[in-house]
């Protein structure tokens, strides 16, 4: 902004943007590191917007890229350009925006008479450059008198790269219902088990289950982007909780084997991206994109699934199908609705879904031998460590990640007590 | 036979004529529009009449009987984009819509259709392109770039009774309470006959599918759409066989005549109040066998909630009929779409807990009965409804004899 000549005031208010189909699309097009740093840099899909509180506003791409820049009209912006040299102008200003001046030709113009001034407006169409093959870049520029005020930078995906990665997040919304649904009916059954219990004057731990309630509510106001599904959350959570003593078949917790399978896990999930991709398919090396950026959603994002999800597929269902399948049965049960829940888009859609099973189907390996406290704590490590990636560079970030296998060290570590 | 029991089945045999007589002769005008012909046909006059639109439809996905007409979906197995046309009955126009997936380079508005969009007065037209779509601005107005092309759809006005639909939730979760915690004799008959009903309905799922409208949507390949669809219909009835195993109904038969009667009563109901979405049913290939799965759990849940309901009025062991009375009276005037499923419950509460599960099942039959002779006009389907008339007929008839040849005569195992 200074070198447009404007001294911004005021401390700026910074807010994350993410375009999780732009950056999956990237990575369709150039599989994996390469995809990921071309949503970082000059595919422009994962950007810092700063907003001045007297006036301007940039959007810096998360690799520091310049993408699209607004500085407020000035009172005296400079005489107006000639007609004849105004085309010349308006192309040398692009040098100001974009670090290849001469890769971008000028596609279409226009200017207008306002406010005093005469306003030009000009299309600038850059070619695919670092982008793959088919991609195209545009540029929009704008000037009041002789002054640059704007200009805003856009991508244009090839179709069948942005097709096929939203065709197939559409289809995974879908298949995601069945997978609630299942939950659903999971809570309806915890339900009448609980009024069992109650009946049966049963022995229950209604205190862990508010505290846990209230932990999962706490950490799902963090992550969730409405604020309803949070208090939903914790209060089904607390219920499930409360009620666990009651199914005295399932196995004991034993917490410190949890982490160093959830390391084991996240170890699994890489080996399978690069196995796809291996054998001609695809699949996104980065985890979705959080709708905002902060150590707080990572922390909140890695762990709420954990919380969630574990005492119902490790704990509740095991312990209400068992009689009827066993309890091997009834935790593969689990799996499908798991695997459900969070895949990411991948060619064939199928692969991410079986690769999700092999997490679900290890999770409930995790739960036999280590109960339901060593699944969460299995799943909230192997969450963090996967979703690090979509996250700045940055230590915090790191520690924050590591967080599960540091708890996991000290478990491990921690004396035994003798039987 | 006892003197008591004879009076009772002659009081339910003159009931159940009664019944019968006013659910078959009576000229009912049925709440919706009766369909003089199959989806099928339907179907055949779209692609007969309509453009091509200068793509291939693909292959018929599903449909649905809205108002006086059939909304019938294509889609081509790669799912980019959707054709819907709604037909109606007689020779009116048909009316169709095409969406297709918004990524597609082909659905960006051109200068040339967004001027014709927003008329010639306004002047200039600004680009804005968008990921998958183009955008045009228009003084303070922004003109979305991926339109579906078309016109709009007719669509029923969804009526949901949201206070009622959780009263027969609660009631389903009481039921299941009351089978655990209040044991009886359980049925073996009617687990492996909900055991029966679904897994005659697995393999009808690809053709069950055709009934789920919204699953199929442009950029969604259909395959997919029918896995979610499938995945949904197994989990759900993986519950209810868990459920029918784990809650199950209890053992005991009613007298015939009540349950001829029950079957009248719900043929009445399906007249007075049909389902909706049993006209659609009625269009599959294998409709017989899914109609009378669903019957059978449908039955079998509206049982479940019938069990609840019978434990609830415990407390009013004096005021019970007077109590099951107004209920009945206010399911008639309220239950709208759902008055089969409420008369079946209230009705089931009234009779012994073994007899309950027969009495919702008959009902349930006879409203899916009802509902055919109500809605569905063309040759298979009318024909359909009396095939299952017979079927129901003749389960009832095997159930006696075989009581009979046992000893007791039906509706005396539960009171012993």
């Amino acid at each position: 902004m200074e070198r447009l000549g404007y001294q911004p005031i005021g401390e700026p208010a910074a807010g994350f943007e993410g375009d999780q189909e732009l950056a999956w699309a990237l990575e369709r097009a150039r599989p994996g590191p390469g995809g990921v740093g071309l949503a970082r840099g000059e595919g422009g899909a994962l950007r810092w917007r700063v907003v001045f509180p007297g006036g301007g506003e940039v959007q810096v791409t998360v690799d520091g890229l310049v993408w699209s820049l607004r500085r407020p009209v000035p009172s005296a912006p400079g005489p107006d350009l000639f007609p004849s040299l105004a085309r010349a102008r308006v192309e040398a200003a692009v040098a100001a925006a974009v670090p290849d001046p001469a890769a971008w030709r000028l596609v279409r113009a226009q200017s207008w008479r306002e406010g005093g001034h005469t306003w030009e407006r000009a299309w600038f169409v850059g070619g695919p450059g670092p982008l793959p093959s088919g991609w195209r870049r545009e540029l929009e520029l704008e000037m009041a008198g002789s002054t640059v005020l704007s200009w805003r930078r856009s991508v244009h995906p090839l179709g069948t790269d942005l097709g096929v990665v939203t065709g197939r997040m559409a289809e995974l919304r879908l298949l995601r219902r069945p997978a609630m649904l299942g939950l659903a009916i999971l809570v309806v059954g915890v339900l009448v088990a609980g009024a069992e219990a109650v009946a049966y004057r049963e022995s229950v731990a209604p205190m862990r289950g508010i505290a846990y309630g209230l932990v999962t509510a706490f950490a799902g106001s963090f992550a969730a982007d409405s604020l309803t599904a949070a208090p939903v959350q914790g209060v089904v959570l607390a219920l499930v909780v409360a009620v666990l003593p009651v199914w005295t078949d399932l196995p004991r917790p034993r917490l410190r084997l949890g982490p160093a399978a959830g390391v084991a896990l996240a170890g699994v999930t890489l080996v399978g991206r690069a196995v796809i991709l291996g054998t001609g398919g695809w699949a996104p090396v980065t985890s979705p994109v959080a709708a905002d950026m902060g150590v707080g959603r990572l922390l909140a994002e890695s762990w709420v699934p954990a919380l969630v999800e574990e005492p119902l597929l490790r704990g509740a269902l095991p312990a209400l199908a068992a009689p009827v399948v066993g309890w091997w049965g009834a935790a593969l049960l689990a799996a499908p609705v798991g695997a459900l829940l969070h895949p990411v888009p991948s060619v064939p859609v199928l692969a991410s879904i079986g690769l999700e099973l092999v997490l679900q189907a290890g999770l409930a390996v995790v739960a036999r031998f280590a109960g339901v406290g060593g699944a969460v704590l299995a799943r909230g490590t192997y969450e963090a460590l996967v979703r690090r990636a979509s996250f700045p560079v940055g230590s915090e970030w790191d520690r924050v990640a590591l967080l599960g296998v540091a708890v996991g060290t000290i478990l491990l570590l921690w004396p035994r007590r003798r039987e | 036979m006892a003197a008591p029991t004879r009076v009772k089945l002659l009081a339910g045999g003159a009931m159940a004529v009664a019944v019968a007589a006013t659910a078959l002769l009576l000229t009912i005008p049925p709440r919706g529009v009766a369909a003089p012909e199959s989806p099928d046909v339907a179907a055949d006059r779209a692609e007969r009449e309509l453009p091509a639109l200068g793509v291939p439809w693909g292959k018929v996905r599903g449909w649905e009987r809205v108002r006086d007409g059939w909304t019938v979906s294509w889609q081509p197995a790669h799912g980019m984009w959707l054709v819907r046309a709604w037909v109606p009955d007689g020779p009116r126009a048909i009316r169709w819509r095409i969406e297709a997936a918004s990524w597609l380079p082909g659905v960006r508005l051109s200068a040339r259709a967004a001027r014709a969009l927003v008329g010639p007065e306004f002047g200039l037209l600004q680009p804005r392109e968008r990921l998958g779509r183009r955008d045009w601005l228009v003084s303070d107005t922004r003109l979305l770039g991926a339109l579906p092309a078309g016109g709009d759809l007719p669509a029923d006005p969804y009526r949901r009774q949201v206070g009622l639909e959780a009263m027969l939730m609660g009631l389903l979760v009481a039921g299941a309470a009351v089978r655990h915690l209040v044991p009886g004799s359980a049925s073996r008959g009617w687990r492996h006959a909900l055991s029966w009903a679904g897994l005659v309905l697995l393999p009808l799922m690809p053709w069950l599918a055709a009934l789920a409208r919204p699953v199929f949507q442009a950029g969604v390949r259909p395959w997919v759409a029918e896995l979610a669809f499938g995945g949904a219909a197994t989990i759900l009835l993986g519950a209810l066989l868990f459920a029918a195993r784990r809650f199950p109904a209890i053992a005991g038969t009613p007298p015939v005549a009540w349950l001829a009667a029950a079957v009248a009563a719900g043929v009445l109901a399906g007249r007075l109040e049909p389902g909706g979405w049993l006209v659609s049913v009625a269009g599959l290939p294998l409709r017989l066998p899914a109609l009378a799965s669903i019957a059978v759990i449908a039955g079998w849940l509206a049982g479940l909630a019938a069990d609840g309901l019978r434990e609830l009025l415990r407390f009013t062991v004096a005021s019970r009929p007077v109590v099951l009375a107004a209920l009945a009276v206010g399911s008639v005037m309220f239950a709208g779409s759902w008055l089969a499923v409420a008369v079946a419950i209230v009705a089931a509460a009234a009779v012994e807990r073994g007899q309950g599960t027969w009495i919702t099942t008959a009902v349930v039959w006879g409203w899916v009965i009802g509902s055919l002779l109500a809605l569905a006009e063309w040759e298979a389907g009318l024909r359909d409804a009396f095939v299952l008339l017979l079927v129901g007929a003749g389960v009832v008839a095997v159930t006696t004899l075989a009581s009979l040849r046992a000893g007791s005569p039906p509706g005396e195992e539960a009171q012993a």
